[in-house]
């Protein structure tokens, strides 16, 4: 267990989530003036690990659903998070033990250190994805077959949605359809699972990585070395996973458009000479492939991000402009996420891609990649 | 001279005070006088020189626009500010993230009066969730008398899809406060309640210096003996009118380099370009489209607090004619530092011991300044290195605000401009316009009026086209409200941004428009 109690490191976390969000996932800048105000007046949100949660504790999801758009008009209600956590202990009648992050890359990354900074009850050092992705299905609770139901949506009105829903397409239904008619916005508590459960079918450390990738890029830049050395080594001392540079160059081209509700587009980019190698980068909300002179070098589920070559600020999607001097990092993502099983919900072909999942450590001709294990 | 259109553009910055007369399209004369801590007597001395030697009669000037960076300046160095109550409507929405969220901690102690968060407020279809709490703004407003408390900032959440909501709050305000200097959030921001809270926070805090300042500027036009309107500019190029800028006067915080790119379009007559304006510690690179400076898209910082003001996209590196020339580990370095307005007498060319950027361009034979005698001695290898540098830096940053890799002309204003003398990658040609050192004042002077509008709009129900045609006409009749010519308002940018995550039809439609100053035609 330890306690978040600077605001400098909420704000490490806040950009740790960008560099997880993969272009996408949402800003979590309201969320971060809130926790950082919280920790500023003394309420430190307690992390704890997943070693550390009890078997019967009970763990719920705390996430923001709805658009973007809305949350910068709506910000952040304090009352309402703290009506939707005694609504759901009033439902399922026991004390929530740990509030769960569903998606740590973007602006969810926030809602349970909001909730946590807030309520008093610590938040499990992990999440559902290990990175940003568009729906709800994608999630390693899913994956696992831990439901999303029951689940508490609620807005600040104190308008309550129950959702008992027969299977998780329903519950993603069923929420989009009550969150449009509470205004676009609202907080879940969803995915109710034992403190065991949580241990199996969560992504471990998470929360903490986010932490320590902020910082990672904050000292690198401070100590005038260089960010992207700080990084690398951060990322890559975790034994399974694996994180390189693959393109160091500017964007010569970007498209952007909006398709069924989602963003929509493709980079291009060129070294900074103008010669030589190519690099396409597309976006589907979150970056999902890079290829390199149409080789392809990382593909979703593996994790794309694109940051200012100087200060390593990661850049989400939307912000990607003709001109940017930029390096592209490529991450390889949790072993779970690479398990045939969870393929089949997010790898390529979930994203209309006619091509099967490579590791990113094979495309690139890096060390084995890492087997998903049990 | 019964047809001519004599105005006068000036320029109050920080340090100099510039001023133009222009006829028509044609510079007449131009004055550069020091700023002085009165505002008043620095533009009066600068306007007089110009009167002079012209010999235009003062009855004939026809407008006097001015731009300045006097209320802008003012918040960064939190000088002069007044205490603000910020009142939010939007309980039960968003007590998590009060007004003054993100402030910086000099800023909220030279601006924080009180918070007065009640309930009220919009979703995203324009249909109110709570309604405005008519009591709490009661309240609000005498307890804010109490404190001795008299500008207020009022936002509310989705407010631009009516600002009515506001428009009632204001109302009971002043009821209670009679002198309340009110700033609604719906006059300056679109969407994004934190941000366009925060300009409305900024604006009521610069009230009492406004309502100094722009006086002043009135006061030095009819010690002149100018009868003729005055107006301000305003960020995105465009004038207000005087009153507007008392109310308003955040407005006016990006108009300097703002006039300085239009000055320069409009000294060349091009419409699409870039322009640099090379001084004496920077080079502030511009971008202009369609005759104005191209805008950011994101949020912006002023004095440190973020908002989502539009102001012209600028790329600023710290490359100017004092910057100093250094040599490391076998590398040329030019700049950041620089001898700044030091220049005349630490430069080399003027007998100082500094080598910087001008030294350089004069041992280039670029340009003619000073004794050339005293660089000389600089071997060329130095010279044509640093050279090198300063080209590649400024190619970097011209290709860095450009939006595709087609060549653009360069349009160079500044003293700094001698820095450039060979093609530069990207660009089609380069263009050194007269005047250039007064492009600023210039830009003042040949301003236009404009309106914007910035909303969600309900594409599914009302139809695509019908939503265009309301957003335009809404856009148009904001400019004519601004002064512009009814019969000569044109729509200069049109951006539809729809929803994502929620496939169900509202769009955000932001409209720019503009036209001519109608008391002008």
């Amino acid at each position: 267990m330890y306690i978040i109690n600077s605001p400098r490191d909420v704000q490490d976390m806040a950009r740790g989530a960008v560099v997880l969000g993969t272009g996408g996932g949402g800003d979590p800048y309201i969320g971060e003036l809130l926790v950082a105000a919280e920790v500023a007046n003394g309420n430190f949100p307690k992390i704890i690990s997943c070693d550390e949660i009890g078997d019967d504790d009970f763990v719920l999801v705390f996430a923001g659903v709805g658009a973007p758009s809305i949350l910068v008009e709506n910000l952040l209600s304090k009352t309402a998070m703290l009506r939707v956590l005694a609504r759901a202990e009033a439902h399922f009648d026991r004390r929530v033990d740990a509030l769960l992050c569903m998606e740590i890359g973007g602006a969810n990354s926030m809602m349970p250190l909001a909730l946590g900074a807030i309520s008093g009850v610590p938040v499990l050092d992990a999440d559902g994805i290990g990175r940003a992705l568009p729906q709800l299905n994608m999630t390693t609770f899913s994956i696992h077959g831990c439901p999303v139901t029951p689940s508490i949506l609620m807005e600040e009105r104190g308008n309550v949605v129950t959702i008992e829903a027969s299977d998780d397409k329903m519950a993603e239904d069923i929420s989009r359809a009550a969150t449009i008619a509470m205004g676009a916005g609202a907080f879940c508590m969803m995915y109710p699972m034992s403190g065991k459960r949580a241990r199996e079918v969560t992504i471990h450390g998470t929360i903490s990585q986010t932490l320590e990738i902020g910082r990672a890029i904050r000292e690198g830049r401070n100590s005038h070395g260089d960010p992207f050395d700080n990084l690398l080594r951060y990322l890559n001392s975790w034994p399974d996973r694996t994180a390189k540079i693959i393109f160091d160059g500017k964007i010569v081209d970007v498209t952007h458009e909006i398709r069924n509700g989602w963003h929509w587009g493709q980079a291009r980019l060129q070294p900074l000479n103008g010669g030589g190698d190519d690099c396409v980068i597309e976006i589907q909300n979150e970056f999902t492939i890079a290829r390199i002179n149409g080789e392809t070098a990382t593909i979703v589920p593996d994790l794309i991000t694109v940051l200012d070559r100087e200060s390593a600020e990661p850049l989400t999607s939307d912000m990607l402009a003709y001109g940017q001097r930029v390096k592209v990092l490529s991450y390889s993502c949790d072993p779970v996420l690479r398990r045939p099983e969870a393929l089949d919900v997010l790898g390529p072909r979930a994203f209309g891609f006619d091509e099967d999942f490579r590791p990113m450590e094979e495309l690139l001709g890096l060390r084995e990649p890492q087997q998903a294990v049990g | 001279m019964p047809d001519a259109h004599f105005r006068i553009g000036i320029d109050v910055g920080g340090t100099n005070t510039d001023v133009v007369l222009m006829d028509g399209r044609t510079v007449l004369g131009s004055a550069k006088h020091f700023t002085t801590p009165d505002v008043k007597s620095g533009v009066v001395n600068a306007v007089r020189t110009v009167l002079d030697t012209t010999g235009i009669p003062i009855g004939s000037v026809r407008a006097v626009m001015i731009g300045t960076t006097q209320f802008v300046n003012a918040f960064i160095e939190r000088r002069g500010l007044e205490p603000v109550a910020a009142i939010r409507i939007a309980l039960p929405k968003g007590d998590g993230v009060p007004p003054f969220s993100g402030w910086p901690a000099d800023a909220i102690e030279a601006v924080r009066g009180e918070i007065y968060m009640v309930g009220g407020g919009l979703l995203y279809t324009g249909q109110e969730y709570a309604p405005l709490d008519v009591d709490a703004i009661r309240a609000a407003a005498r307890d804010a008398r109490a404190r001795n408390i008299r500008s207020f900032a009022i936002s509310g959440g989705f407010s631009p899809l009516c600002p009515q909501i506001e428009e009632r709050a204001r109302a009971i305000v002043r009821d209670h406060v009679p002198d309340a200097f009110v700033t609604l959030s719906t006059e300056l921001g679109g969407l994004g309640l934190l941000d366009r809270e925060n300009a409305a926070i900024i604006n009521a805090s610069l009230a009492a210096l406004a309502s100094r300042i722009v006086p002043a500027l009135g006061r030095a036009i009819g010690e002149l003996g100018i009868k003729a309107p005055m107006y301000l500019s305003q960020n995105d190029g465009t004038l207000i009118t005087a009153d507007r800028a008392m109310a308003l006067p955040i407005l006016t915080c990006a108009a300097g380099p703002t006039n300085s790119i239009r000055g320069a379009a409009f000294l060349t007559g091009l419409t699409e370009a870039i322009v640099a304006d090379i001084g004496g510690t920077t080079t502030d690179i511009g971008f202009l489209a369609r005759g104005f400076p191209r805008e950011t898209a994101t949020a912006n910082h002023i004095g440190g607090v973020r908002t989502n003001f539009r102001m012209p996209d600028l790329l600023s590196i710290g490359i100017g004619g004092g910057s100093i020339i250094s040599e490391e580990g076998g590398g040329t370095v030019v700049g950041p530092t620089s001898v700044g307005h030091r220049l005349p007498a630490e430069g080399l060319v003027f007998g100082g011991a500094t080598l910087t950027a001008t030294d350089i361009a004069v041992r280039a034979g670029h340009a003619e300044i000073g004794d050339p005698g005293l660089v000389a001695h600089l071997p060329s290898s130095l010279v044509d290195a640093a050279v090198e540098t300063i080209h590649l830096r400024i190619e970097e940053a011209i290709d860095q605000i450009k939006t595709n890799a087609a060549p653009m002309p360069l349009v160079l204003v500044g003293g700094g401009h001698i820095l450039v003398n060979r093609p530069l990658n990207g660009v089609s040609k380069v263009v050194r316009p007269d005047h250039a050192a007064v492009a600023n004042a210039v830009g003042a002077a040949i301003a236009l009026a404009s309106g914007r509008i910035d909303k969600m709009y309900d594409v599914k129900t009302l139809g695509r086209d019908a939503v265009i045609k309301l957003a335009t006409g809404e856009a148009i009749a904001a400019a004519v409200e601004a002064g512009a010519q009814a019969d000569a308002v044109d729509v200069i940018e049109l951006v539809e941004l729809p929803m994502t995550h929620m496939q169900d039809g509202a769009v955000q439609v932001k409209v720019r428009a503009v036209g001519p100053i109608a008391a002008f035609a």
